[in-house]
């Protein structure tokens, strides 16, 4: 159907606010892309220039290898589903549905046709005679999907669909949204700040943080291998542990000492050029381990302040003495608050940064 | 107990001006009206000394009085010129600084200000404009010398004088309007504005099938205002054509552009008729709330809940 490509694409408002800075991006065909990242990192000025809500200031957008910059919205052959999604109020979904066709001018027989598909679809047969007022939250977003999918357009953008839905709906409406996407096999692009959003439906992430693009990759990719400290700490739940040490050597050995404890790191030879420096640890909750007995220079001592029973698992909040940080343990191990534990540390798992650049030391 | 008792005094109290005030001005004169119009009252010396209760006699001569029926019909197509007139005047207005024109705010005010001088200015400046202004204008250019004949002058003619009252309505009242229809229009979600452009609309389009539906709530009050304004319409009236030129109707010469409001006022006080022109009023009372009531209830059908 429609590759999209971004090449250096830039947006500057009047009075030289910059809210997107040379973005090059690649959505492949069929490919379900999602830029995720806080708010205001530039994630809806990006994707609103995708759609043509916004003029592009610098850089080019072509879709299908074509440039786009000065297509109006309607000939780009894409639909869009709003935050809110901006449903006509005066219209039932039928006609909310149809409107996109009518404004084209495809026949009647066809309208009803594809209207119905997608009703039937989506499981909102039933409404198309009511108004938006008289649908729940999720129905309405499943009409603002409705309108976009009737239209069978090259490409999907998503701005934040899920944002308004509770819990519950979200997830429910994530996995609709995926199955959408395998069913019809078009290039979507899904804009969210949540990260859990971006990790379940992805196909590939691009996370954004004040208009500059950190990362782009698969969400294990980030996950596994994230580029700087902010993707570390922006995907993953609870967040990656980070923790100010410093590298230091002896013989032939590298060991970080955080100050409260020093450990050994094993296969630690890439940091030895950060000897005396100072690192940024990372370590992801569950890659920390609860053991009963202290070993020297394999084990950190911490006092525990929260202990939150999530059933499966624990999340322990623990407490160095200088650092805080998470332990994501068994459910079967008895642990309570104001306790002092020993954890170990799977450093086949860990990252570090320089405590500089904030970027990740490549092993 | 006491507390409460404190609190209804206090509520009395306050509101007291104001319903002092509604009482003497609207209310007791209202009803007094009512009461007159079945009297024969005709000066405004004591009334007391005179007056005998007729019954229905004013409101039967009312009706068969050419000037007031004249009145009323011209009243009406007035009215609907008149209520047109503002309407598209005012939303076209709206719709041209809710762009984003630069000086916006300045085109804002600049529509506005005819409202904030009185409607007798108004009328005496138009007035000048059309009798001095515009033939002065037709001696210069030789192309438009027709204006500059005395025959041709704007309020010399029933016809075109009703459209020059038209034209001095809506230059008075279309900046208040306008500023009605800017607040629906800008508050028509822009989310909704920029749904319709990824659907194919073009701005025609979505101003026809989005915008002017979304600002149906907003029809109903301009419509009622304007109406209602148009069918009272006075001062204008006065200063601008004083009810000239004169025709003939049913047989009678009557005033050509007199409306309503200034048949009664005439009636009442410059013909004495204090009595008549109180029946008349009375009717003019009751139809524009016929009317307000129907234009009301058929405009909030077209609402659109959110």
């Amino acid at each position: 159907m429609a590759k999209v490509e971004l090449k250096g694409i830039g947006k500057v408002y009047d009075g030289n606010v910059r809210a997107v800075d040379n973005a090059n991006i690649v959505v492949e065909d069929k490919e379900f892309l999602v830029l995720v990242g806080p708010s205001g990192c530039g994630k809806s000025t990006t994707l609103r220039m995708i759609a043509g809500l916004e003029d592009i200031s610098e850089g080019e957008l072509l879709i299908d290898g074509k440039v786009v910059n000065n297509v109006p919205p309607k000939d780009r052959d894409i639909a869009m589903v709003f935050q809110n999604y901006a449903l006509y109020p005066h219209m039932t979904v039928y006609d909310n549905m149809a409107f996109g066709l009518k404004i084209r001018k495809f026949s009647k027989e066809e309208i009803v046709k594809r209207v119905n598909e997608a009703a039937k679809i989506l499981d909102i047969e039933e409404l198309l005679d009511r108004k938006p007022k008289a649908l729940s939250g999720g129905q309405r977003q499943r009409v603002a999907v409705g309108r976009a999918i009737v239209r069978q357009p090259k490409v999907f953008l998503f701005d934040e669909p899920l944002s308004n839905l509770d819990a519950k709906l979200r997830v429910q409406m994530r996995a609709e949204i995926s199955s959408l996407h395998n069913r019809l096999k078009a290039t979507m692009i899904y804009v969210t700040h949540d990260q859990v959003e971006a990790m379940t439906m992805a196909d590939k992430i691009v996370v954004l943080k004040d208009g500059v693009i950190q990362q782009i990759g698969s969400p294990l990719d980030l996950y596994n291998k994230p580029a700087n400290k902010f993707v570390a700490g922006f995907i993953g739940s609870p967040p990656m542990n980070f923790m100010q040490v410093t590298a230091t050597e002896e013989n032939g050995k590298v060991f970080i000492d955080e100050g409260t404890f020093k450990m050994e790191v094993p296969g630690g030879e890439y940091l030895k050029s950060y000897v005396g420096k100072n690192l940024i640890f990372g370590i992801r909750p569950e890659d920390i381990s609860y053991v009963p007995e202290a070993i020297p220079h394999k084990t950190m001592n911490a006092h525990v302040t929260v202990v939150e029973p999530l059933g499966a698992e624990i999340h322990v909040y623990l407490y160095t003495g200088k650092h805080q940080f998470i332990a994501r343990v068994a459910p079967d191990i008895n642990i309570a608050v104001d306790q002092k534990l020993n954890f170990t540390v799977d450093f086949s798992k860990a990252v570090f940064f320089d405590g500089e650049t904030e970027l990740v030391i490549n092993k | 107990m006491k507390r409460r008792k404190q609190n209804t005094f206090i509520f009395w109290l306050f509101l007291s001006p104001v319903l002092f005030a509604f009482v003497v001005v609207i209310v007791i004169p209202f009803f007094l009206g009512i009461f007159y119009s079945f009297t024969n009252w005709s000066s405004s010396a004591r009334a007391d000394s005179v007056l005998t209760f007729i019954g229905l006699k004013n409101f039967y001569r009312i009706f068969r009085d050419p000037s007031f029926l004249y009145s009323f019909l011209i009243t009406i197509i007035y009215t609907f010129l008149n209520v047109i007139s503002i309407n598209v005047v005012a939303l076209v207005l709206a719709v041209v600084v809710t762009t984003k024109l630069k000086l916006r705010n300045l085109y804002r005010v600049g529509f506005f200000i005819p409202n904030l001088i009185g409607g007798l200015v108004l009328g005496y400046v138009w007035q000048f404009i059309f009798n001095n202004a515009i033939p002065a204008i037709g001696k210069a250019i030789p192309l438009l010398a027709g204006f500059a004949n005395a025959n041709n002058l704007i309020l010399g003619k029933v016809d075109s004088s009703i459209v020059a009252l038209v034209l001095v309505g809506t230059w008075q009242y279309a900046g208040y309007i306008m500023m009605i229809y800017i607040a629906a229009i800008e508050g028509v979600p822009e989310s909704l504005i920029e749904a319709a452009t990824i659907d194919g609309a073009n701005s025609f389009q979505r101003f026809t099938s989005i915008t002017i539906p979304m600002v149906a709530q907003a029809f109903t009050i301009t419509t009622f205002l304007t109406l209602v304004q148009s069918f009272k319409q006075f001062d204008i009236n006065v200063s601008l054509t004083a009810g000239g030129p004169s025709t003939m109707f049913m047989g009678k010469p009557i005033f050509g552009t007199e409306l309503l409001s200034l048949n009664i006022y005439n009636t009442a006080f410059v013909a004495n008729n204090l009595a008549e022109g109180q029946a008349k009023a009375v009717i003019f009372f009751i139809v524009l709330v016929i009317v307000s009531i129907i234009q009301v209830t058929v405009n909030k059908k077209k609402e659109v809940e959110m």
